[in-house]
């Protein structure tokens, strides 16, 4: 458990009294930011310990990264803001407000929230890789939002690191002075006062006229179930407390502040938050749908002139449905997604129904590791027992009397003689590899209807290859492969591209004969034969052998292309007499039928839930 | 057809609820030389000059002692010394067995399980001259390089040798085979069962191998099944056993186990099937009572608090360890696991385990049943023939053999809520 140190450094009183508000120009606001392992989480960990916001005892590895599957992927997927005190070396105490950013090219959109919260970043590049691919993405994007920027590079104690190259490369590939780049080990905590007094020095603090009416900025927000909606905001202009009776200027709710505070990592009740601060606020609303991202809050009486620059929405890349196995969690599948939502306004969804699978969603996923973890949450925070079918783009469906229309489900694909041509979404997307991976890249880009279209050798040991490929390729394996026919060495970005027409044609999967509209995907003609030969046969291992035998067909409209079979169990009893010990033989009994509730029956056919993303897997071997 | 069900012939069923005493009793011996590979049973290797077997035996003696001075053995019929390996006990076997004669003189059967290997003729004589009725004796194999795969102990000549005197000597004789072990072929499975038959057995019981997660066997196989226990192969197996052992003049009455006459069926396996009262003792053993029997074991056994309300059986599983019962061998201070059924769990529970025999679930159980759970008996046996599972006399099919977990879940669900009660003895 986390526990605020309030006895060693700072007594009680003494923490509260600069929990008041700061005068702005003791406040920092700042994002760290970094390529994905470069530790960017340990530097927040050591932060933390080092300015006594956390007992070094009761530090949990990585404590801004909350939620269960963060921890276990060591990822961070959630924005989260935490108020620590620094007495620097000026004899001045200092507010810093921490945003952590997300990490992974999935969240992209999460970064640029957390950004517009800040004045500052700190920019980690690990001393042994250099600048990688997130990394330039990501100073990019500070760089728009008129940060200031603090290089730091980290990892420095380990004995493979070459600080001056980084450094080197900072300032060539990013164009940031790194002459002053602060050195140090998250791992050791080494460089760590000298990284923050960097932040006091080379952040701006936050202009702001306190005066002014209210002006604060929603960048995250989550639900409770006794206070409602609570947000994270930043406060701009003005001021807030509770009591205070305050609209959303975009959706225009009103509603009591039932209170205010900051996380220093627990949530702290404060008096008010001040011009400059970053903190929560207490809406009390209950639904959560009242509370968006991006929305400025604001007195209700006396409006600010102008709400804040809104964020871009991120757009849904990869579209699945999303079904409850047990058709009767339907509801709860949709109130779980309601919940999510608060937390995470990217997500998107509309009902779908499947023969097979009955009624679900179609839900909408930045990428393929966003719709993982949504998915697991659900499944974990939510009791539900979910099944997700093959992820799908949104294509444009040009039909023959020339309408035009969005397609994300196979299943609404129109009949063959009604479509014109179809036109799938492009990603512009690069990669930055050693040079040796080249040729391994430039193929992989081929065999993924990719084409290159520039090579841009960045220094002898990195060349950035850039590419146009279909998002359908890139949400199905390309990434895995990537990384594993580069050793891990790739780094990939991508923005949205064009959409072009390409040769698209249904695949449809029949099990006992019956198609089942939940595998069907839409795949490249030419193509065709091979994908479905492969998921016949990835279908057939996964598939458990049932008392009847089961063909599995792989067609486009009425033509079979591909079949193989899962034959019939001919042996599953437990003769063994076991002393009369029939506790024991009915216990096995359950644990097969507990195996059996995870399946989906389609048909007489026992489907695992792993079914339906076979497709995912059909180059695994 | 289910639905010519007679109502009201579910009477003598329901009666046998109120017994209280044991129709059978177990005594588990959890000693062997060594531990074979694919084992997952209550029992570990010993040394020779161990004295803990004997403290062991002699406890055992006591707490049979103690439960017939409950009169809990006064109707006991049959009994079955199981293992590990109890010949490993020697001569204490023999004394175990006289006790069980004295302290329950109605005892028509009493086998002891035997393992080739230590089945001597001191032995042999020992046990037959106390009481002992039968030998089930653990061949497994008549192939050596099997044998060795299982790491057993014996050869295929000490086993056949073993067998037929154990024949000679005027036993009862059941043999223990065991199919999709490695190395096992057609060929070599059907040497082996014409092999048994040849020696003149009256029982043959076939089981295919488990490989049972912690056991030897699963570290050594890993993951991935071999093809020589493949759900196939077991099925083959088991199809060859059942057309070989009837051509040699057995018949199927059970899942696993042949008899070539009525009278040469395991009497003690079958009230496991048919829902009467058994007492088990010795570390793992299980039992199963009635509510009044549970209630006069408690009168030994105050550590397992009164019985639960509403509750028609127990299901008791001794864990207390074999040096625990060397040292206090009195009922009071075992420690068992203690599992509870109502009425509607015992019928379903009941018509689950008649599933496994030849002659089908009997008609007064179906009766009875029926008064029970109402029309959801008709409903599931209805759908059980019509899959093939059972015949239209409900005795199961070939399908219904080989498939067993699905019959046999499909009627344990009759009993709607299928979550037992279950606590541990203080």
């Amino acid at each position: 458990m986390i526990r605020i140190d309030a006895g060693k450094t700072h007594g009680p009183c003494a923490m509260m009294s600069r929990m008041k508000t700061t005068d702005t120009s003791h406040i920092r606001n700042f994002s760290i930011v970094a390529h994905i392992d470069h530790g960017k989480s340990t530097i927040s960990d050591r932060i933390l310990e080092l300015t006594h916001t956390v007992d070094e005892r009761d530090m949990a590895d990585q404590l801004l990264d909350t939620m269960d599957i963060e921890r276990e992927r060591g990822i961070t997927i959630k924005s989260n803001a935490v108020r620590v005190v620094y007495d620097a070396d000026d004899g001045e105490s200092y507010q810093f407000n921490l945003i952590d950013t997300p990490g992974h090219v999935d969240f992209t959109y999460e970064v640029s929230r957390s950004l517009a919260a800040c004045e500052g970043a700190v920019l980690v590049v690990d001393a042994t890789q250099g600048v990688e691919a997130q990394t330039v993405s990501n100073a990019t994007l500070a760089m728009n939002a008129n940060l200031d920027i603090v290089p730091a590079i980290n990892k420095i104690d380990l004995p493979s690191a070459h600080p001056e190259e980084v450094k080197k490369e900072i300032e060539e590939d990013l164009a940031i002075p790194a002459d002053d780049a602060v050195l140090v080990s998250g791992k050791t905590g080494e460089g760590i006062h000298d990284l923050l007094e960097a932040i006091v020095y080379l952040v701006s603090p936050p202009k702001g006229d306190a005066k002014a009416p209210l002006k604060a900025l929603i960048l995250d927000s989550y639900f409770d179930e006794y206070r409602g909606v609570v947000a994270t905001v930043r406060v701009f202009d003005g001021s807030i407390k509770k009591g205070d009776h305050l609209r959303m200027m975009a959706l225009g709710d009103t509603f009591l502040c039932d209170g205010v505070g900051c996380k220093r990592p627990l949530e702290t009740p404060l008096d008010e938050l001040g011009v400059g601060e970053v903190g929560y606020v207490v809406t009390g609303l209950k639904d959560p749908a009242l509370v968006k991202t991006g929305d400025t809050i604001t007195y209700e009486e006396r409006p600010c002139a102008e709400a804040c620059p809104g964020y871009h929405e991120a757009k849904p890349m990869v579209f699945t449905g999303l079904f409850p196995i047990d058709n009767k969690q339907y509801e709860n599948l949709r109130d779980a997604l309601e919940k999510l939502k608060v937390n995470d306004p990217s997500l998107i969804w509309t009902p779908e129904t499947s023969v097979a699978l009955g009624f679900g969603f179609r839900v909408g996923f930045l990428g393929l590791l966003h719709m993982e973890v949504v998915k697991e949450r659900l499944e974990r925070e939510f009791g539900l027992d979910l099944i997700a079918t093959s992820p799908s783009v949104d294509y444009h469906v040009y039909k023959t009397d020339g309408e035009m229309v969005d397609i994300t489900s196979p299943q609404d694909l129109p009949d063959v003689t009604r479509i014109d041509h179809i036109e799938e979404p492009y990603l512009k997307a690069k990669v930055i590899v050693p040079p040796d991976f080249m040729g391994a890249v430039m193929q992989l880009v081929v065999d993924h209807r990719g084409e290159t279209s520039d090579m841009v050798f960045l220094s002898e040991k990195s060349v950035e290859i850039h590419f146009d490929i279909p998002l359908a390729e890139l949400i199905l394996d390309f990434f895995d492969q990537l990384k594993s026919r580069t050793k891990g060495y790739a780094s990939l970005d991508y923005e949205i591209g064009d959409y072009r027409t390409s040769d698209l044609v249904k695949l449809d999967i029949l099990l006992a004969g019956e198609e089942v509209d939940a595998l069907s995907f839409i795949v490249p003609r030419d193509r065709a034969y091979d994908m479905a030969r492969s998921l016949c046969d990835k279908l057939k291992e996964i598939i458990p052998r049932q008392q009847f035998e089961v063909p599995i067909q792989g067609a486009i409209g009425n033509k079979i292309i591909a079949r193989s079979t899962v034959k019939a169990v001919r042996k599953d009893v437990l003769a063994k007499c076991y002393g009369g010990d029939i506790s024991r033989k009915r216990k096995l009994l359950e644990k097969q039928k507990e195996g059996k509730k995870r399946m989906k029956s389609i048909g007489s056919v026992e489907v695992p839930q792993e079914a339906f993303l076979a497709v995912l897997k059909v180059d695994d071997e | 057809m289910p639905s010519s069900i007679a109502i009201g012939s579910g009477r003598a069923w329901r009666e046998r609820l109120s017994s209280a005493g044991i129709d059978a009793l177990y005594l588990h011996v959890p000693f062997c030389a060594r531990k074979c590979a694919y084992c997952d049973f209550a029992s570990w290797a010993t040394t020779r000059g161990d004295v803990l077997p004997r403290r062991y035996a002699e406890a055992l003696e006591r707490q049979v002692e103690q439960v017939s001075h409950l009169g809990l053995l006064d109707g006991c019929e049959t009994a079955y010394v199981g293992g590990g390996t109890p010949t490993l006990l020697g001569e204490a076997l023999g004394g175990l067995v006289r006790c069980v004669m004295e302290c329950a003189p109605g005892i028509r059967e009493l086998t002891c399980e035997a393992n080739p290997d230590s089945l001597s003729d001191n032995v042999l004589r020992e046990v037959a001259a106390a009481g002992c009725t039968r030998l089930s004796i653990g061949v497994q194999s008549l192939c050596d390089s099997e044998l060795g795969e299982l790491d057993r102990l014996h050869d295929a000549e000490r086993a056949r040798e073993r067998v037929a005197a154990a024949v000679g000597g005027g036993l009862d004789v059941s043999c223990d085979l065991m199919c999709a072990i490695p190395l096992q072929t057609s060929d070599s499975w059907q040497a082996t069962l014409e092999g048994v038959a040849s020696l003149g057995v009256g029982h043959v019981s076939v089981y295919p191998l488990q490989i049972e997660d912690g056991t030897a066997l699963a570290q050594k196989v890993g993951d991935e099944q071999p093809s020589w226990n493949s759900s196939d192969t077991q099925a083959a197996r088991m199809e060859q056993a059942q057309s070989v052992l009837e051509d040699c003049g057995y018949r199927r009455y059970e899942v696993a186990s042949y008899a070539r006459l009525p009278e040469k069926e395991c009497s003690h396996n079958k009230m496991y099937w048919t829902g009467r009262p058994y007492l088990g003792l010795g570390t793992g053993a299980a039992s199963m009572l009635t509510a009044e029997g549970y209630k006069r074991l408690l009168e030994a056994c105050p550590q397992l608090g009164p019985l639960p309300e509403g509750m028609t059986r127990a299901r008791l599983r001794v864990v207390s360890g074999r040096d625990q019962i060397a040292a206090n061998g009195r009922l009071s201070s075992l420690t068992f696991e203690e599992e509870f059924l109502t009425e509607r769990q015992a019928a379903a529970e009941d018509l689950m385990l008649g599933a496994r025999l030849a002659c089908g679930l009997d008609a007064g159980l179906v009766a009875y049943t029926h008064d029970l759970l109402g029309e959801s008996v008709d409903k599931t046996l209805n759908r059980l023939v019509r899959e093939g599972f059972l015949s239209d006399a409900l005795t199961p099919t070939q399908r219904g053999w080989l498939l067993g977990n699905e019959l046999y879940g499909e009627l344990w669900d009759l009993a709607g809520d299928t979550e037992t009660l279950t606590r541990r003895s203080a």
